[in-house]
């Protein structure tokens, strides 16, 4: 027998690990164009590195327990493995890109 | 003693390169006899990475200020504003899929492709920017070195 669904936790913490994947791309561009959110961050923790792993962990857990509410996210399996794929890609060249050409 | 936490962080760092490899493989041939290993790989995958995470952010937090000076004033400053800067986020990145991973081998693999397929893409993905992490770390223990050597 060939079981062709993914389990609830399967997908809510998979967008959810893309999602914050996401947002974690977003603040390094954020922290390092804006001298404000990078001291804001510094403050939070005493290391605005510190304070960023700590967002985007929360950010995961939390995102992916809210998503698994009910029946969770319902999707084919391959839309959510491109989007899994995708996102993790995307948030990587962002951050890649933004030091290359950007910063 | 800080040259052990950051041995210790490389240490770490390929334990998780080799686990997810293995486990990409114990994968593909998924079946009732190897499913209880398959999810002890994956939190050892998860493991492995929590404990470089923590013994390399340490190091970062507390002890890397000397060596990117050291790095900047030399002759590869890249080795931080490009390889240092993209690690330190990438990794974060990184941290998220390993802990991902148990969360994704509790589904009933034998039985279901598509959890199979998320498996294996995970644990690519896992290996290759581990993989990446390893070299970019390499490069930037070269740009301290470049740094130390007499001009």
């Amino acid at each position: 027998m060939n079981d062709e669904t993914l389990s609830k936790n399967t997908v809510s913490f998979g967008l959810a690990l893309v999602i914050a994947s996401l947002v974690n791309a977003v603040l390094v561009v954020a922290k390092e164009s804006s001298k404000a959110v990078m001291e804001g961050m510094k403050a939070v923790t005493g290391h605005h590195w510190t304070t960023h792993v700590a967002i985007v962990i929360l950010l995961f857990i939390a995102l992916g327990l809210w998503l698994r509410r009910g029946n969770g996210p319902a999707m084919t399996a391959s839309r959510f493995i491109r989007i899994l794929a995708g996102g993790i890609i995307l948030s990587g060249l962002i951050i890649v890109g933004f030091y290359l050409i950007g910063d | 003693m800080r040259e052990l936490i950051l041995m210790a962080h490389v240490l770490f760092g390929v334990a998780c390169i080799v686990a997810s490899v293995w486990l990409f493989v114990d994968v593909l041939h998924a079946s009732e006899m190897n499913l209880p290993r398959i999810r002890k790989m994956s939190w050892a995958v998860a493991a492995a990475m929590w404990l470089a995470s923590v013994a390399g952010g340490y190091w970062y937090v507390a002890h890397y200020k000397v060596d990117k000076a050291i790095i900047l004033k030399g002759p590869w400053p890249f080795a931080h504003e490009i390889f240092m800067e993209t690690k330190e986020h990438l990794v974060i990145m990184l941290l998220l899929l390993a802990t991902y991973l148990p969360i994704a081998a509790a589904g009933n693999l034998p039985a279901s492709k598509d959890a199979r397929r998320v498996m294996l893409w995970v644990t690519c993905l896992t290996a290759l920017l581990a993989l990446l992490m390893d070299g970019e770390g390499a490069l930037i223990a070269m740009g301290a070195k470049m740094g130390l050597m007499p001009k």
